[in-house]
């Protein structure tokens, strides 16, 4: 090896030796969330014990010690910071994690494999908010987290519209002529579906977007690349080759940030489930209550219903709090003329012209 | 000619090539900007300038054929980068060289138009990929090629169902040392006369003579050239390639200052057959 090439790996071992770090902060503050005290003497000595058994001649057991308990202090100040565990899926350096930076300046941002660890953890309060995407421009509504909707308790609090800039990442010794594979959440394979088609790329699915990116820089498999966010392109140090690559010019997608306890002041929007009676003019009839109290409606979307095939439930955003009268009169009349009927929340709407880094 | 089913000029209105908000075929175009990329100031500046002093599109190498395989071999992707940066700041479209066939897709991902240099005139598996690209092509003369091999290769690009071509005489080898090569201005008449497809004269690398290149620009407004395209380098002495014929951004202008005054002229004596010019210069 050369001394370049040596340095190289050194850059990368940093790198990851950060990024685990991360992971371990956001795991001890979650542990918090179980814990009486911050400070537990008993785990430390445990912890201590543990690695002090691994027997690496070049990392000494004084070293060892040393290094663990600068981590455990800092790990015990960030627990005593008591930030808001946010949680978003996938990992770190997703489009949700944008979003819940955006949402929530200065939280601690937690992944979650799947969307429903997002809805679980903040509902056993072992999360403190949640932030799931749920339309894209692009591609629609994101089905997995509105059927969560349908079933959660938890109240949707806020929303942010957070521009989808996406990018082909490849480590550094890829040859982009060598590619053939590319890694990433579904959804944005389908957002860059005439990229892919275009330069003749084989799309393959993968859990997240940023965990595509993560695993191409731990294994770099060969003629492979994945499909993320700028920011995962500088977490796990790969190339971009191709930024922008998504098929429409105004990519966005619309998050909603979830609470297991509803804003008391409410907001300028709201957003309802609703299903209708399987009978002639009863939607239009639930619809034109809004038409008549003049109130402007912002997505609709409907969803089969899983227990019940050939029915379905409607999605409503509008504008308006449930605090202001014409709202409020509004939802009490949808309560007779619909078979069910859920308040998600009145929140802060996203005025969506803040240019955004992601 | 034999065999030029889509690119010979019978029957067929004249090809406008649109490139952004260009008409190449309709207007007057000028492409500049430096022979190869070598870095985002040098190529941003550059772009700056060109677009001040009126050319129309922007041109830059990212992938470099050389002479000897020691020589700088461009940038590559890197190289696209930086011009996709430059359009960005300037709004030019980017006119910049393919080589290879497994590139085509990449490079027009980047570019406006792809560009088939002197060399790769003949390269019909790249000429078949840029024909699929969906890119309009700017399409070289090769330094030893007749017309009639020229337009063929344009029939390569339009049978593969791409109409967007655009033509460019770039001097041909003849035993003169004295200019780089020597440039066949009454390709442009010639080509006219042949095909429907728009020409425009390189006379940078045509001449390879900075004190040539200004009156050949001239000359080829007056045979009817569709365009240019020239070499501009914001520091022409410190060019990695080509820096010897390369022009400054203030002769640029000035000369820019020129060309236009000329065609519009040339454009009222046409307007007027009286004056018997009609007929005898088409563009």
């Amino acid at each position: 090896m050369k001394l370049e090439e040596i340095r190289g790996k050194i850059d990368k071992i940093d790198r990851e030796l950060l990024v685990l770090l991360q992971e371990r902060m956001g795991l001890a503050l979650r542990s918090n969330k179980f814990k009486q005290a911050v400070s537990d003497p008993n785990r430390e000595a445990e912890v201590l014990a543990k690695v002090e058994r691994m027997n690496l001649d070049l990392v000494e057991r004084s070293f060892t010690r040393q290094l663990l308990n600068t981590i455990i202090t800092e790990s015990k100040r960030l627990q005593e910071e008591d930030k808001p565990l946010v949680a978003f899926q996938g990992e770190h350096g997703a489009y949700g994690e944008v979003a819940a930076r955006r949402l929530i300046p200065g939280g601690a941002y937690i992944p979650c494999l799947e969307f429903v660890d997002v809805f679980r953890g903040v509902e056993e309060g072992y999360l403190d908010l949640g932030v799931v995407p749920v339309e894209n421009s692009l591609e629609g509504a994101v089905t997995q987290v509105n059927e969560l909707l349908t079933t959660t308790a938890l109240k949707v609090i806020g929303e942010a519209k957070v521009p989808v800039n996406h990018c082909l990442l490849a480590t550094e010794e890829t040859d982009y002529r060598e590619i053939r594979l590319v890694y990433s959440h579904p959804q944005a394979l389908a957002q860059c579906r005439s990229f892919l088609m275009r330069n003749h790329l084989e799309p393959r699915p993968y859990y997240d977007t940023a965990g595509a990116a993560k695993m191409l820089a731990r294994e770099n498999p060969k003629a492979a690349a994945a499909i993320a966010s700028a920011l995962s392109a500088e977490l796990y140090d790969l190339e971009i080759i191709k930024d922008r690559i998504e098929d429409g010019a105004a990519n966005s997608t619309r998050f909603l940030l979830l609470s297991r306890d509803p804003i008391a002041n409410g907001g300028e929007k709201t957003s309802i489930i609703f299903a209708t009676p399987h009978e002639a003019g009863k939607l239009y009839g639930a619809l034109r209550l809004f038409a008549d109290a003049d109130i402007n409606l912002t997505r609709i979307a409907s969803m089969p219903l899983r227990t019940d095939p050939g029915n379905y439930s409607f999605f409503l955003d509008f504008e308006g709090s449930h605090k202001d009268a014409k709202v409020a009169e509004v939802l009490e009349k949808m309560e007779e003329l619909t078979i069910s009927m859920k308040f998600l929340g009145s929140y802060p709407a996203d005025k969506g012209d803040v240019a955004m880094q992601s | 000619m034999k065999n030029l089913i889509l690119a010979s000029g019978d029957q067929r209105e004249r090809t406008i090539v649109r490139v952004g908000a260009t008409e190449v075929g309709k207007q007057f175009v000028v492409i500049a900007g430096p022979c190869s990329v070598e870095s985002e100031a040098q190529t941003v500046e550059t772009a700056k300038a060109v677009k001040a002093a009126g050319a129309d599109m922007m041109r830059g190498g990212a992938f470099k054929p050389r002479t000897s395989p020691y020589a700088f071999q461009g940038l590559g992707i890197k190289g696209l980068k930086i011009l996709e940066k430059a359009k960005q700041e300037t709004g030019l479209p980017i006119v910049t060289e393919v080589l290879d066939p497994r590139d085509v897709s990449w490079v027009a991902e980047f570019a406006d138009v792809l560009q088939i240099g002197t060399r790769n005139m003949q390269n019909f598996s790249l000429l078949k990929e840029v024909g699929r690209s969906g890119r309009p092509v700017l399409l070289k003369r090769g330094m030893f090629s007749t017309l009639e091999e020229w337009l063929n290769c344009a029939e390569y690009i339009l049978s593969e169902g791409n109409p967007d071509v655009i033509l460019c005489e770039r001097g041909i080898r003849t035993f003169e040392k004295y200019t780089r090569n020597t440039l066949d201005l009454s390709a442009v008449p010639a080509v006219k006369e042949l095909t429907h497809l728009p020409v425009i004269i390189d006379p940078t690398h045509s001449t390879g003579r900075l004190s040539l290149i200004a009156p050949m620009s001239m000359a080829s407004v007056a045979a009817g050239a569709d365009g240019l395209m020239i070499e501009v380098h914001n520091q022409p002495e410190k060019a990695m390639c080509d820096a010897e014929q390369a022009m400054t951004p203030e002769l640029f202008a000035s000369l820019m200052g020129r060309l236009r005054p000329l065609r519009s002229f040339l454009d009222r004596m046409d307007s007027q057959p009286s004056d018997g010019i009609k007929g005898e210069v088409t563009r």
